[in-house]
């Protein structure tokens, strides 16, 4: 497990997903980080982003995400 | 300014026979068709002629025509005006705004949500329930047939129409229909709205004097240009349908080969081919936007990354279908395959700069 946290609270779409795809690339795939977003529109294209990318969110807070890479 | 090279936003300009046909009747058509005088006359048949002319084209009879200036009159009436104490309003979550509006005054409603593959849950309808059935969703072409259990319901239903031109609601106990005139390149700030024959318990909903007559402001001219503009509309819709259809496929085929990571509604499901919709991951749509419009090409977005949204789309976040980076194109019956092929590389290579 990686405890990388991803702060991209007060940006705005699409900051956010790129920042957390960015993060993605350099943990193993299996291992999580947890993504901090305060972006409505983000936290709606989360789900949309995980089905194209193959990868999992769970919510866990309402600003914070816990991402698994999976590929 | 940059010279437009294709227009792929929603709106268009108005049908050349109808511009011609409103200059010369802002010129007869101006008296009160109710009055008795020779022009009012002459207004009054104009008007009903028109009124014929758009139930033909719309499968309805002259007599449930109603023209309408606001569109979000349109829809409060057509509502607004089947809800009794008891009833319980059905929608979906990809109504338009103004659909949306209503049901949050009736603390009754149930919402139908939409999968992303555009499946609506249907919940079990009561005879005394109101539905409300849009038929193509403008932001995503998603047309909605009617499933077959619907066609033998027996409560009231309001058929939103306001996308595409689609002749009389496919469910036969239809109360109320709405239409919006430039969908068909007719004027704006007209709509159609059909109350049917024999339909059961539609009332003004807004304070009046006569209960069972629905307000009547609308521009005359408008409304004969508009009969004149959904004629030629409909000639030209058989002409380009199969031509219009053909480019969407190629777009599909394009970016699916060209620009990964880009979500679109798929092909195989029911979608009307003129609205293509396409959402870039890691893609500013504002930006993206601008980019096209400085290389000549204008589109619409339902992204909250540009100003004109505060939201992101609640279509595209109800089907759980990506919000940013969204561009829409919108094919009307004049697009020509040269634009697509110049525009689809620009769009790639905008794509591009922009991920790096």
């Amino acid at each position: 497990m990686s405890g990388e946290i991803v702060d991209a609270r007060g940006k705005r779409c699409p900051l956010p997903i790129i920042e957390l795809a960015q993060a993605l690339k350099i943990i193993n795939i299996g291992e999580s980080l947890t993504l901090l977003s305060d972006d409505p529109a983000t936290v709606a294209d989360l789900t949309a982003w995980a089905r194209m990318t193959r990868n999992e969110v769970e919510q866990e807070g309402d600003f914070e995400f816990l991402v698994t890479r999976l590929n | 300014m940059v010279p437009i090279t294709a227009r792929f936003q929603a709106e268009s300009a108005l049908h050349p026979a109808a511009r011609a046909l409103l200059l010369e009747i802002f010129d007869q058509g101006w008296a009160e068709p109710r009055k008795l005088h020779l022009e009012s006359r002459r207004a009054a048949i104009l008007l009903q002629e028109a009124k014929e002319s758009i139930a033909a084209d719309l499968d309805l009879s002259p007599t449930e025509v109603h023209f309408l200036g606001e569109i979000t009159l349109g829809f409060q009436l057509g509502i607004m005006g089947l809800i009794q104490p008891e009833t319980r309003m059905v929608h979906s979550s990809i109504d338009r705004a103004e659909v949306l509006a209503i049901a949050s005054q009736f603390p009754s409603s149930v919402e139908m949500e939409v999968s992303n593959s555009g499946v609506v849950a249907l919940p079990e309808l009561r005879p005394s329930d109101l539905l409300i059935w849009q038929y193509v969703n403008a932001e995503t072409g998603l047309i909605r047939t009617m499933p077959i259990e619907l066609v033998e319901f027996s409560g009231r239903v309001f058929v939103d129409h306001t996308a595409y031109p689609t002749q009389a609601p496919a469910i036969a106990s239809w109360s109320s229909a709405l239409w919006d005139s430039s969908s068909w390149s007719g004027p704006n700030g007209l709509s159609i709205f059909a109350l049917r024959t024999g339909a059961k318990g539609w009332r003004n909903p807004f304070p009046h004097l006569q209960q069972s007559v629905v307000p009547s402001g609308f521009s005359l001219p408008l409304a004969l240009a508009s009969a004149v503009a959904l004629r030629h509309w409909r000639s030209d819709e058989e002409v380009n349908k199969t031509k219009i259809t053909k480019l969407a496929t190629r777009i599909r085929a394009f970016i699916s080969e060209n620009i990964p990571d880009t979500d679109m509604i798929e092909e195989q499901w029911n979608s009307w081919s003129a609205i293509v919709s396409l959402s870039f991951l890691y893609i500013d749509a504002e930006r993206l936007q601008s980019d096209l419009a400085d290389e000549g090409f204008t589109v619409d977005s339902g992204s909250a990354c540009t100003s004109a949204n505060l939201e992101a789309s609640h279509v595209l976040k109800a089907m759980g279908l990506l919000s940013q980076g969204n561009i829409r194109l919108r094919l009307h019956h004049d697009v020509t395959a040269t634009e697509i092929d110049v525009f689809l590389p620009v769009l790639k290579r905008l794509v591009e700069k922009q991920r790096q």
